[in-house]
């Protein structure tokens, strides 16, 4: 790959200001497994990359308070996967954080890159858009939260400014119960990119949350409030419809070589199906 | 689970020769070497599937900091030399004319990794792209651009076409025959790769007045000829180092960038050396794949009238050994049956795309697939149990099912018992579940040559010198075990030296699972004859007749008593000490009449069958239970053996479930790299995998084994696809059964 | 030429200070610069797992981390996981179950099962499966590879 100028800030504010002063000719470092990749085949040439993982302020590690759990930026997948509070609160991340890869990508895969690549088929986006996640950036203005459904543009492009990094994902412990399930769809059973993800969620006020991702520019959240998606006794008939209009968002692209659009569509069904089932199902049982 | 001496080694598992450099990294593979000065290489190509190379500056490049020279055909002896094990078509580099996405037009040689990789990119080649084939459709149009210049070929007729060659066999009258039903379908086979872990990798330096290589090379000795006859060099003045490859499965037998990589050392003054990426290596070996016509005569009673197959199998560029697989994998494609009429077309037809090369099984799992497919349509069309119909057409031993090859050299319908039992065929199956059951055959060598020198040290320690390659497939330990077993040393008192052509004698090659028959003869003659001066120096010790005296396995045997192998050894060789030396050869003549060039040493024969379900909404499948079972003669090593087979099964799963090129619509192909190309993974095995052999010592191997280590591969896709057929009630034609396949299947279901 | 960037690891047990390009992956310093060839290269996405080792406590694939990321960390590769000579348990099972066949992929499938009985003692075969999923092995070994790792958690650590 060609060189670069490694920059490894020990502070936020340091960092803030190598973004900010190098633009998109600057590229943030943190667990590497999409970064990496990209500079060996050459389809990104920053002139720096920026090592967050030695800045103070940006320590990996899941912190709960005042309602939200906080899941630092530069947390790996296994942690994420592992925590007890995500598993019992947001088990739906939890399974997304688990399939990213193989154990040694997940070991340095961060929930921060994840989002801040902005794949279409972002293991996380889903369930992090059921949830109701909020990004914490910072940069040369100061500090925002952005909604998550706000966060992602298309493949590869968010709505962070120039300078801004991500320092945290966080989740609102939801006021109501909510169950939730992950699922994706794979070519084969061993780990791979998804060409399906889908995560779905149903609460104790009947709301039903739907969201997927790889079947468009960028993953999308729909939500009904009807509460016949999330009554198990309601007619299969009034929960298609109400589907196909959630479906009839996703655009899954032509040119993909990992699965046609029909399949695609095809597949966004049965998943949404079988995860709602799995949704209500958990809600029952009171997990 | 060390060896004994005085143990009868052949039959156990002893740990694997070679096996602690693999479990701790100290084993060096070719680019784990390096030798002093060293220049590093890469490959400059262009991004389209076919070009005219119109100018290359490669002035940018070469000022670069770093690099010493970048190697164009204008470097290169005119006219470029040409080579390949078939036709002379292939040129060291590109001249003119690239004629597939990934064919090298330059090469750049750098003191570092870093300066050459970054010189690639300032290598400015100027082309024209030129209309690519990359299909059997296209590349038999009649308008199709020729992919091999015509004079390549001269007189041939099909010359001014993209057939390379048509392969004919037949025997009784097909269209005379008459048959109760006729079943007719097409099949097709997609182009998959090796992808070995171990991408290729070639060193050369200059070596006194000669040059010594290093390569991954299968063949080191005819990796040597040729090197000889590009670079004008007597054989003596040529050295092939041959490291065992880090897998290999046939990508790695023949000469590819050797030559190239040799020059630019000549150049040089110095040692290059080239690694390939692995995504070069899907553009440098493939399989080929094809699209198999198959038209089957039945009776009523599920006896086989006629079989009428027409293979066109699309081939790379490059001819390599590719039509050879076309020939030898088309010719016993009417399968291990008795079938009376039989009529096989196959042709080898050229495209734009990546040479195609040897990959186990060698042309046959292409037109299996397609056979054994149709047999379990003529099956089910009659009513038929699809083990019945096998059982009622399998050739019983000793039968000519090909009426002028080696007759059936196995107890066929015992492997074909064995796996229906292992299966449970006939018992009654969950709902979604299916059942499949295939049997795959494939010639072994038809010509061979193998020597083997062993020498006896004077402590009773063994040096083998064998020059098979060791990739994998355990020979190093085979041979191992039949020096001990028969010279009474110790396991771990036994050397293997191979891949070095300056100190190990020839060997014609490592392919078409020979090395045990073949070889493993010629290091059991190397050491009778050492058993022979043993015993001629027991006679002269103990003043006895010759005759007198036996050589069992490591015990010497005089009348009355029994002698170690030191006890006559030490005293036998006196106070000078020395050693015994014995050489052994195997050789299989050509038989020029013979349409292969000679029979088959033996045939592989193997009977898979498989359980299966099948997602309906997803199309995914599932196998339940997978069961192999191979005729292999004598298993010499019964772990290793099991291992060859759960390989190729578990390899074989590969391109019936998820594996394929993807080509874009100029030819480039779009899933190169390991990201986009699939192949199973420890979550993609059979839920339980059960593998048996039958040993019958009947093959012409040592203590009767046969070579094995391909046939378990053959029929993969034809069981699988036999049980997901049951499951969905469908037939699928068309590999591999992936899940968005077999969703569309679904779909279009009546 | 870009600049070299100090760096301190200790690699298999030992503290070493070395120069390091800021675009050469940790791969490439093992091997080319300390000699530790027993790491392999071969898919360089993160897909095959050939390149494990040990950073800090976790397995990761070397051909994703650049070299300066590893500073101040520790290091084990293939070669540091038994005495100078020796066998680990772990490799004595591979060797005994027949867990290989051409090699290649077999130092990262060490590495990655060296892991796994750390963190599981006694893992299920689906749990060796899933703990191995990032090791490719075309040979296909698993079968072996699995029963090895099964072993060597029944004999205890070593």
């Amino acid at each position: 790959m060609q060189t670069f100028t490694y920059a490894r800030p020990a502070t936020l504010a340091e960092a803030v200001a190598t973004l900010e002063a190098h633009g998109p000719d600057a590229r943030a470092l943190a667990g590497g497994t999409d970064l990496i990749i990209r500079l060996r085949d050459g389809s990104v040439s920053p002139s720096v990359v920026v090592d967050l993982k030695r800045i103070a302020e940006l320590r990996p590690g899941i912190r709960d308070g005042d309602g939200w759990l906080s899941i630092g930026a530069t947390t790996v997948m296994t942690d994420i996967a592992a925590d007890p509070r995500v598993a019992r609160q947001f088990r739906a991340l939890a399974e997304a954080a688990a399939v990213v890869g193989s154990v040694q990508i997940r070991n340095r895969a961060t929930l921060g890159g994840n989002v801040c690549n902005a794949s279409p088929a972002a293991d996380t986006a889903p369930a992090l858009l059921v949830y109701g996640a909020e990004v914490v950036a910072v940069g040369p203005g100061g500090s925002r939260r952005i909604p998550i459904g706000d966060f992602f543009v298309r493949s590869g492009e968010t709505t962070l400014a120039r300078g801004e990094l991500v320092t945290s994902i966080e989740l609102p412990v939801p006021a109501r119960r909510m169950s939730a399930v992950h699922l994706r769809r794979t070519r084969r059973r061993g780990h791979d990119l998804a060409s399906v993800t889908l995560c779905c969620g149903v609460d104790e006020a009947g709301v039903a949350r739907l969201a997927f991702g790889s079947v468009g520019p960028r993953p999308i959240l729909a939500v009904d409030a009807t509460g016949v998606l999330a009554d198990a006794g309601a007619p299969a008939e009034a929960k298609a419809e109400i589907l196909e209009r959630m479906y009839a968002e996703a655009s899954p692209s032509p040119r993909s070589m990992r699965a046609s659009p029909e399949y695609r569509r095809a597949m966004l069904r049965v998943l949404g199906g079988r995860a709602l089932r799995i949704a209500i199902d958990r809600l029952a049982a009171g997990e | 689970m060390s060896a004994e001496i005085g143990g009868a080694l052949v039959g156990d598992s002893p740990r694997r020769v070679g096996g602690h450099g693999r479990v701790t990294g100290l084993q060096r593979y070719v680019a784990d070497l390096h030798l002093p000065d060293e220049l590093h290489a890469r490959l400059v190509t262009v991004p389209v599937a076919r070009a005219r190379i119109i100018a290359i500056d490669a002035s940018a490049a070469e000022r670069a900091p770093g690099v010493r020279f970048v190697m164009t055909a204008a470097d290169l002896p005119q006219p470029m030399p040409r080579f390949g094990p078939q036709f002379r078509d292939r040129p060291v580099i590109a001249v003119g004319e690239t004629k597939y996405h990934g064919d090298p037009v330059a090469a750049v040689v750098a003191e570092t990794r870093d300066a050459a990789e970054a010189a690639v990119a300032l290598v400015r080649v100027e082309y024209e792209e030129l209309p690519a084939v990359f299909t059997i459709a296209a590349a038999l149009d009649p308008g199709a651009p020729l992919v091999q210049d015509p004079s390549l070929r001269p007189g041939d007729p099909l010359a001014s076409t993209n057939v390379l060659r048509e392969h004919r066999v037949a025997w009784g009258d097909v269209d005379a025959a008459t048959a109760d039903l006729v079943v007719e379908n097409r099949y097709t086979f997609p182009i998959v790769t090796h992808f070995a872990i171990e991408p290729h990798a070639f060193v050369a330096a200059p070596d006194g007045d000669g040059i010594a290589v290093w390569s991954s090379i299968q063949h080191p000795n005819w990796l040597q000829k040729i090197l000889a006859q590009i670079l004008s060099l007597p054989l003596s003045r040529i050295r092939v180092f041959a490291p065992d490859p880090g897998g290999a499965f046939g990508g790695k037998q023949h000469t590819k960038y050797e030559p190239l990589v040799a020059f630019m050392a000549l150049r040089a003054g110095r040692p290059v050396r080239l690694v390939l990426t692995l995504e070069e290596t899907f553009q440098a070996v493939r399989r080929a794949a094809a699209e198999v016509r198959v038209r089957t005569g039945f009776m009523t009673d599920g006896t086989l009238a006629f079989q009428d197959i027409a293979a066109d199998y699309l081939i790379g560029a490059y001819a390599d050994i590719a039509d050879r697989v076309v020939g030898k994998g088309s010719y016993p494609g009417c399968g291990p049956y008795r079938v009376p009429a039989a009529r096989i077309l196959a042709r080898s037809v050229l495209s734009h795309t990546v040479p195609s090369t040897a990959f186990r099984g060698f042309g046959n799992p292409q037109v299996n697939w397609a056979v054994e497919s149709n047999l379990d349509a003529g099956a089910l069309a009659l009513g038929i149990d699809r083990l019945e119909v096998r059982l009622r057409n399998v050739a019983r031993r000793g039968e000519a099912f090909i009426p002028f090859d080696t007759p059936a050299d196995g107890h066929w319908e015992q492997p074909l018992r064995r796996a229906a039992e292992l299966i449970g065929w006939g018992t009654p199956l969950p709902p979604g579940h299916g059942r499949g059951i295939a049997l795959g055959i494939k010639s072994g060598p038809t010509t061979g040559l193998s020597y083997a020198t062993v020498r006896l040290l004077v402590d009773g320690s063994v040096i083998v010198f064998a020059g098979t390659s060791d990739m994998g497939q355990g020979a190093r330990t085979v041979f191992a075990q039949i020096a001990a077993q028969e010279l009474g040393a110790p396991l771990d008192w036994v050397t293997v030296v191979m891949g070095d052509t300056s100190v190990v004698p020839y060997d014609q090659q490592t392919s078409a699972s020979r090395s045990t028959v073949l070889m493993g003869n010629a290091v059991l003659a190397a050491c009778r004859e050492i058993q022979a001066k043993l015993r001629a120096m027991a006679a002269r010790l103990h003043g006895l007749a010759e005759a007198s005296v036996g050589v069992d396995r490591g015990v010497v045997r005089l009348p009355g008593r029994d002698l170690t192998v030191l006890e006559v050894l030490v005293p036998g060789l006196g106070r000078l000490g020395g050693e015994l030396v014995g050489n052994g050869e195997m050789r299989k003549d050509a038989e020029p009449d013979h349409p292969l060039g000679g029979s088959a040493a033996f045939f592989e024969f193997n009977c898979t069958a498989v359980e299966a379900s099948v997602d309906e909404e997803t199309g995914d499948v599932t196998i339940a239970r997978y069961v192999t079972v191979s005729d292999v003669g004598k298993a010499i090593n019964p772990l290793q053996v099991r291992m060859q087979d759960e390989g190729a099964a578990i390899q074989g799963l590969g391109h019936t479930l998820m594996e394929h090129y993807v080509f874009d619509e100029t030819g480039r192909i779009r899933n190169l790299g390991a990201i986009d190309y699939r192949i199973p993974t420890s979550l993609d095995l059979p839920l339980e995998i059960v593998s048996e052999i039958i040993e019958n010592e009947d093959g012409p191997g040592p203590y009767g084994s046969k070579g094995m280590s391909e046939g378990a591969l053959l029929c993969v896709a034809s069981a699988v696809g036999g049980a997901v057929r049951e499951a969905i009630g469908v037939p699928i034609r068309d590999l591999p059964l992936t899940p968005e396949r077999v969703w569309r299947a679904l779909q279009e279901r009546p | 030429m870009s600049d070299l960037i100090p760096i301190r690891v200790t690699v298999n047990g030992r503290a070493r200070a070395f120069d390091v390009a800021a675009h050469h992956t940790l791969l490439e310093v093992l091997r080319d610069d300390l000699q530790l060839t027993g790491t392999k290269e071969c898919c360089l996405v993160g897909e095959c797992g050939a390149c494990t080792v040990r950073l800090d406590g976790r397995i990761v694939d070397s051909c994703l981390v650049l070299a300066v990321e590893s500073d101040g960390g520790e290091v084990t590769t293939v070669e540091g996981l038994a005495p100078e000579g020796g066998l680990s348990r772990l490799q004595a099972a591979f060797l005994d179950e027949g867990a290989v066949q051409c090699g290649f992929c077999i130092p990262g499938q060490v590495m990655a099962a060296d892991d796994l009985l750390g963190r599981v003692a006694r893992p299920t075969v689906a749990e060796i499966h899933e703990g191995l999923a990032g090791n490719l092995c075309r040979c296909g070994c698993y079968e072996q590879i699995t029963a090895a790792v099964t072993a060597a958690a029944e004999a205890g650590p070593g």
